[in-house]
């Protein structure tokens, strides 16, 4: 069985190709592949009436349970058969049915054979998985050769919604296989059959499966889809009608129904909507104009009915439902095929504008005729011997429920809606080959060219076989009762036969053709009732409703929540750390935490300065004013260090609190004064309670964890192992260039990092100008230069560049007392951190700040002028310095960053303690003090030029913007 | 006090410091090489690094020594900072080759007039002349290539870190390249900074989660090493508190990276604004690091307590799918809808990760997450890849309506790009089916039935999506001047192709894959 699949989907493949080169004659050799494979199953025919069952297996993906499993029962074979029949005959349909220049032929042709072999595998399969991945891939083929043709947005829209449709319940019935394959073990259809689910799990599997077969079959309430799928070329309608994808979940439901049709819920969801659907498609085929829609509610009804039997899962119902399916697909396809020939040859399929078409093409209209006979029930056709089938096996049930259970009023009123609906059949077949070949009076004789013989042999085929096989129901019955045997026995041995005698299933089909006759008759009367009787319910505009709500509710969620703010992103995150681990933290309070209030009255009052501080700055509206008191929280907490008795700390804070505040001052020059408008928008309250939230959760956090301390800090050892080894008594300074000298290391490298990426943000091209001296800087033209001499010296050299209004001479005098004292404090502090308050980092940052007093006040050429160096070259040899001092101990057989300590008694200056970890905070000290230039530099001299040029510019765009 | 040199197992670490050595020496290219030369150098350097690194890991895959009863291989190297075990390969493996696919986007120059998808100096200001200067002088950062080596560098870290302290380093090597890398689109570059920006800020402070996690871990067990932690969850000796509030915190900055609701936000902003290339990488290689990392970090350290973090997961996981399938339904922009496909995926993942089933019958969770975690990468670099082929003058068309009618305009690339949609809803005979497949029943297995009833249906919403923009593509006639398909290089055809043919492969023959993933084992401790 793979190699004829795989035969198909080679064709598939090869098919666009061979169209494009030598045209749609290629379908004729594209209908060899179904027609030969017709061929063989046919061979197995007596092997499979044997009751011998056909099977292959092929690995696939063993580790997933998934094999390529192939098997082939009776039910299988008769599927079979038709799949590669009707494909082979409408293939050879197609080949006259297009015309040579229709767009998109070739890609026709590769899915419509594909099409052909993904149905055939879905029925060969004898693994729910493998069908359920054939059901798909019918699915997405279907589609492609639906909305085949791509200019017309209709066949576009009906494309996709039976896509829709069919992969929503393709999707809950694999779920639905799911549930079954993992009760039984096993997801092969035997062992399904053998060990069907019991209990909850059968009642939701069986509603889920059945799922996927009342949409794949357009049962009602998504019967919807197939009308709207006849914007498909007629070839593609009469094998989708007749052979393939509705078929499908009949197929499913007759294949399952021996392991289900015992489950709650089964029989009620088949007989129900089975029989809803026969009448509501047979209603509304009798309102349609078009020939061909006509059928396709035809085939929603008979799709009802074909529900119902293979739902009933009695012996008798088993065997109908084949009988019914084998019939159904030999008329249908017929049909179709003629309403192509009728549509190509008269050029219309609208029934009011048709006429006199019989007479012109009597030979289709005979087979029209016979098909149409069939599809009524008239005698002595197959669909005849059939429905009597249908109707003996469905009044069993009605009669004494057959072994299933049916309520009898529930068994009648099946059979009265069959009947019914067989009515409305018998009413809308006549209305079909009125509609198609009568001549009407008023209505001009439609003009028709004769169609070739590859149009008109296909459907002669299927109607002999419809004609011959009323006759063979001998063969039949052995056939289907094969297929039947999984049922046991019923109330009556089924039978298919012309004649059973006149019994109840007899007089019913008379009524029902009566009535129908009668319908047909009185189709004036039927019109106007049907015209009073719309309803504004209906599954199509519910499925529209549907999809534009879930759309709508997609763009209102996706507004709400993702409109690119990152606020609001946060607040989310944020919440959830408040809700999640907060919660689990909240019960880790539970345990008693040890509480010192204070060690000194001096912390609560600098705490509550830092709190007023921070609250202050949260509400602060101006951005400096934010910045100053964030500078006070700062200082408060520099504070809180020294109280706790740590100035080597307080100090280094305290330094960096200033830095920080100044460089904050000199970007915010070029921001916004103000954050925001007032008053505030309602969400920032929000944020703001959530900020407060995240607050009580981090200090809860840091409560706790600062409760479960139960071994001893690595720091004890610190204060002792920090004078033997590192030979200081400032532990932090020792921390830092001994202890953890390799964290100095990195954190160097990634401050020279930092200090770089500031630059070059400022800079983009290079670290700053070329460094200017104040003496290369020319006076201005009208300014007389005043000789300079010994005597007359000036406080700062760059004053004079910067404008007369902006200097302060008080502030110049005291630049110049104060600079060489803070850089001398800079360098004790250097040499001093080892043992006392200090080291390289923080005279860094004082000899930084020394720096910025000469900038601000003198402006950027005082800078340069107090340091003429490039301040790449600072950090570079800060950071070489650093690097070489902590190799060097290597030389001395030591190892990397080691500390020594050398006593050395130097004349006049006394006893000298070195160590030589020195050098490395020699190092730190240029690098950071590199850091302050590059910022100075940057943020400073860089903006004030940036400044300058933009006023510059708008001083030269002022006068021509003011003159025009 | 002697000073001990760390053991360091440099051959089973190869694969590692071959990439870190190749990052190193890309910067030092950035330095040394005349700039004419360099994007040739950089490139080249790059993709050699990456295929040594994979022979490297190839080499070191058939080398695990097994331990135990089998179940597991591999060893515990770096002083017990590394676990090179079974699962730390395979994704290596996974994710080397899929950044060799994405180092060929990177390189690509024929799409935009002989310039690559990055800024020509990152630094100049949007729309001043700096910009302009450097469009014209014909710059570009070759530095993309070392800090894509160091992300790749990160990530190979990451899942394989048996530290939680490596496992942090190992995250921010891996987060700060990407968000450099996603600042330097050479077009529409203010999106692509406030790209970068938001994902830096909202990706710092996850990491800081993570690290607040890491502690209150450390609090409770005593050590930041897997197994200890381990050992200590098994124990349970007081505490809670302090593990509960760790796991969730970890599990906040990791479901971050992963792109889980509700920490998912970032996603479309980010994919959408950084170049695509960049997108293609981090979309799949980020995902696939994080979530081999997610994996080790609960099964290994907190595998005692999974009664304690499943509901967790749970809720995450049908959250994220939800969002994930229903948002990208609204989506005009088509990497925005990738986007959130992507967060789609994250949201199956955690069905498999969450299923917890060891193995035995059937597939064990962590064998079906690697599967789908190759599957998800090739598809995503390739659908990326041909979102870059779709341009107008104005550089890549993103927004879905210049897509209508590209059926008609390039049948081949909309076929391919159908294709991978097509895989990522899902449909049989794609990879997509298989890895779907894989991870749903895996969580079956492991009992979580109605999680993978959720996550089927979920997938039919999100099967929508992807439908309707192949709909758009082979039904809608074009909007206004039909977008233009730009033919690439060899190199983005290459990454295509191999997209694509993985695509098939796993779809069709996922066999030897899946036994790939089988070999791995289980993860060590």
């Amino acid at each position: 069985m793979l190699p004829i699949l795989a035969a198909h989907f080679l064709a598939a493949a090869v098919a666009p190709p061979l169209v494009g080169w030598f045209g749609r004659k290629v379908f004729l050799l594209l209908a060899v592949v179904p027609l030969a494979s017709l061929t063989w199953l046919a061979a197995q025919g007596p092997a499979v009436v044997d009751g011998d069952r056909v099977e292959q297996d092929v690995p696939w993906v063993p580790s997933l349970g998934l094999e390529v499993a192939l098997a082939m029962g009776p039910l299988q074979w008769v599927l079979a058969l038709l799949v590669t029949g009707v494909g082979g005959l409408v293939l050879v349909y197609c080949a006259w049915y297009f015309h040579a220049d229709e767009p998109g032929l070739t890609s026709f042709s590769g899915h419509f054979v594909a099409f052909a072999g993904a149905m055939l595998g879905l029925v060969l399969s004898a693994d729910l998985l493998l069908l359920y991945v054939f059901w798909e891939l019918t699915t997405v083929f279907s589609y492609l050769l639906i909305g085949h043709d791509p200019a017309r947005r209709g066949s576009r829209a009906a494309g996709m919604q039976a896509l829709v449709v069919t992969t929503l319940g393709g999707l809950a019935m694999l779920v639905g296989i799911l549930l079954v394959g993992d009760a039984a073990g096993s997801f092969r259809v035997e062992d399904v059959l053998a060990s069907p689910p019991t209990g909850g799990v059968a009642v939701t599997a069986a509603v889920l499966l059945l799922a996927g077969a009342v949409t794949k079959s357009a049962v009602v309430p998504f019967h919807f889809w197939l009308p709207g799928a006849m914007a498909a070329p007629t070839p593609v309608s009469a094998y989708l009608h007749a052979a393939a994808m509705v078929k499908a979940g009949i197929y499913l439901v007759a294949l399952l129904s021996p392991a289900f049709a015992d489950v709650a819920g089964w029989r009620e969801t088949t007989l129900v909507l089975g029989t809803a659907t026969m009448l509501v498609g047979g209603w509304r085929a009798l309102r349609q104009v078009d020939i061909k829609l006509l059928l396709a509610y035809g085939t929603v009804s008979q799709l009802g009915f074909l529900t119902v039997v293979a739902g009933t899962g009695t012996r008798a119902a088993a065997f109908a439902a084949l009988a019914l399916l084998l019939a159904h697909a030999l008329f249908k396809a017929t049909l179709f095929l003629v309403v192509g020939i009728v549509d190509h040859t008269a050029g219309t399929r609208d029934l009011r504008a048709l006429s006199g078409v019989g007479r012109k093409l009597p030979w289709v209209a005979v087979l029209a005729c016979v098909a149409g006979a069939s599809m009524a029930g008239l005698p002595p056709l197959l669909g005849f011997t059939a429905k009597e089938s249908v109707l003996a096996a469905l009044l069993d049930v009605a009669h004494t429920g057959d072994g299933t259970g049916v309520p009898a009023y529930l068994g009648w009123a099946v059979v009265a809606g069959v009947v019914a609906g067989s009515a409305l059949t018998a009413a809308y077949t006549l209305r079909f080959l009125w509609g198609a070949f009568a001549t009407k009076d008023g209505v001009e004789p439609s003009t028709v060219t004769p169609p070739g013989a590859a149009a008109v042999v296909p459907p002669a085929v299927f109607a002999a076989l419809s004609l011959l096989l009323g006759f063979t129901g001998g063969p039949l019955t052995t056939l289907l009762d094969r297929h039947a045997a999984s049922f046991p026995a019923g109330e009556h041995a089924p039978k298919l036969t012309l004649w059973h005698g006149v019994n109840t299933a007899l007089l019913l089909t008379l009524l029902s053709l009566a009535v129908g006759l009668l319908a047909f008759a009185a189709r004036a009367l039927v019109e106007q009732v049907q015209a009073r009787l719309t309803t504004p319910l209906s599954a199509e505009r519910s499925y529209h409703w549907a999809v534009r709500g879930l759309d709508r509710a997609a763009v209102e969620l996706t507004g709400r929540t993702q409109r690119g703010s990152v606020a609001i992103y946060l607040s989310v995150i944020l919440l959830v750390i408040v809700v999640v681990p907060g919660a689990a933290l909240v019960a880790a309070l539970q345990d008693p935490v040890r509480w010192v209030r204070w060690d000194n009255v001096g912390q609560p009052l600098v705490a509550v300065v830092v709190v007023v501080a921070a609250v202050l700055t949260a509400r602060a509206r101006r951005r400096l004013k934010a910045v100053v008191l964030v500078g006070v929280a700062g200082y408060g907490t520099a504070l809180l260090f020294l109280l706790q008795g740590a100035p080597d700390l307080a100090l280094t804070q305290l330094l960096v609190e200033t830095v920080t505040l100044v460089v904050f001052v000199l970007v915010l020059r070029r921001l916004p004064a103000y954050f925001t408008d007032r008053p505030l928008h309602w969400s920032r309250h929000v944020r703001a309670a959530i900020g407060l939230l995240a607050a009580v959760a981090v200090a809860s956090f840091m409560l706790v964890t600062g409760a479960a301390r139960t071994a001893v800090p690595v720091s004890d050892d610190f204060a002792t192992e920090a004078v033997e080894y590192g030979g200081g008594k400032n532990i932090v300074n020792v921390t830092l260039v001994d202890i953890r000298a390799w964290d100095t290391m990195g954190e160097l490298a990634v401050l020279v990092v930092a200090a770089t990426g500031v630059a070059s943000l400022i800079f983009i091209e290079t670290r700053g100008m070329a460094i200017r001296r104040v003496r290369e800087i020319p006076y201005p033209v009208s300014v007389r230069k005043q000789t300079t001499n010994k005597s007359r010296r000036v406080w700062l050299p760059a004053g004079r560049t910067l404008a007369p209004e902006r200097r302060s001479i008080i502030f110049e005098v005291v630049t110049r007392l104060l600079f060489h004292a803070i850089i001398v404090l800079s360098v004790f502090l250097l040499f001093s951190g080892h043992n006392n308050p200090g080291g390289g980092f923080a005279a860094g940052l004082v000899t930084g700040l020394a720096l910025l007093v000469r900038y601000l006040a003198g402006g950027r050429y005082e800078l340069d002028e107090a340091a003429p160096v490039d301040a790449g070259v600072l950090i570079g040899t800060g950071l070489g310095v650093a690097a070489l001092s902590g190799l060097a101990p290597l030389a001395f057989g030591g190892t990397v960053l080691q500390s020594a300590v050398v006593d050395l008694a130097v004349p006049l200056i006394g006893e000298l303690h070195l160590v030589t970890s020195l050098f490395f905070d020699v190092g730190v000290y240029l690098v950071v003090v590199g850091l302050m230039l590059d910022l100075l530099r940057s943020l400073g001299s860089g903006i004030d030029r940036q400044i300058l040029r933009e006023e510059r510019e708008s001083r030269a765009a002022a006068p021509t913007g003011g003159g025009a | 006090m002697s000073f001990e040199a760390p053991h360091i197992e440099y051959a089973t670490l190869s694969p590692l410091l071959i990439v870190f050595g190749v990052a190193l020496v890309g910067v030092l290219v950035e330095a040394f090489v005349p700039r004419r030369l360099r994007y040739l150098v950089q490139s080249v350097l790059a993709l050699v690094g990456l295929v040594a690194a994979l022979a490297a890991t190839i080499w070191v895959a058939t080398d695990l020594t097994v331990r135990g009863d089998g179940a597991a291989r591999g060893s515990i190297v770096a002083e017990g900072a590394i676990a090179v075990d079974g699962p730390s390969v395979f994704v290596w493996g996974t994710l080397l080759l899929l950044s060799l696919i994405s180092v060929l986007l990177f390189a690509e120059r024929h799409l935009d007039g002989g310039l690559s998808a990055f800024a020509g100096q990152a630094a100049a200001l949007p729309g001043t002349e700096a910009e302009r200067q450097a469009s014209t002088r014909g710059l570009e950062h070759t530095e993309v290539y070392p800090l894509m080596m160091f992300a790749v560098a990160g990530m190979m870290l990451f899942p394989a870190s048996n530290d939680l302290l490596t496992m942090f380093v190992a995250l921010e090597i891996l987060s700060l390249p990407l968000y450099l890398l996603c600042g330097l689109a050479r077009r529409r570059r203010l999106l692509s900074q406030e790209a970068a920006l938001k994902y830096f800020m909202l990706g710092a402070f996850s990491s800081g989660f993570f690290l607040y996690g890491v502690a209150l871990v450390y609090g409770f067990s005593g050590s930041t090493h897997l197994a200890a932690i381990a050992e200590a969850v098994n124990g349970r000796i007081g505490g809670q508190g302090l593990l509960l509030g760790g796991i969730a915190l970890i599990a906040v900055g990791m479901l971050f990276k992963v792109g889980a609701a509700p920490f998912h936000s970032w996603t479309p902003d980010v994919y959408q604004g950084a170049p695509t290339a960049v997108t293609a990488f981090m979309a799949a290689c980020t995902k696939i690091a994080a979530f081999g990392a997610l994996l080790r970090l609960f099964y290994v350290a907190f595998g005692s307590a999974e009664r304690d973090w499943t509901p967790m997961i749970w809720i995450v996981a049908i959250l994220t799918m939800a969002v994930g399938s229903v948002f990208a339904l609204s989506q005009t922009d088509i990497k925005r809808m990738l986007a959130y496909s992507s967060v789609a995926h994250a949201g199956f993942l955690l069905v498999g990760f969450v299923g917890l089933h060891e193995g035995g019958e059937g597939i064990s969770s962590l064998q079906s997450v690697l599967f789908y975690l190759v599957t998800y990468g090739f598809m995503t670099v390739g659908a990326f890849a041909v979102v870059t082929l779709v341009r107008d003058a104005g550089g890549e068309a993103n927004h879905l309506a210049r897509w209508a009618g590209l059926g008609k305009e390039s049948p081949l690339v909309a076929g391919i790009f159908a294709f991978f949609l097509l895989a990522m809803a899902g449909i049989p005979l794609t990879s997509g089916f298989t890895g779907k497949w894989a991870v749903f029943s895996s969580a079956a297995q492991g009992g979580a039935w109605p999680l993978v009833v959720i996550a089927v249906l979920l997938s039919v919403v999100a099967a929508f999506f992807y439908l309707r923009v192949i709909v758009l593509m082979y039904f809608s006639d074009p909007v206004g001047d039909a977008p233009a398909v730009a033919v690439p290089s060899i190199l983005t055809t290459v990454t295509i192709a191999i997209g694509l043919a993985a695509t098939v492969v796993l779809g069709i023959l996922p066999g030897p894959v899946l036994d790939l993933a089988a070999d791995a084992g289980a993860f060590i401790r």
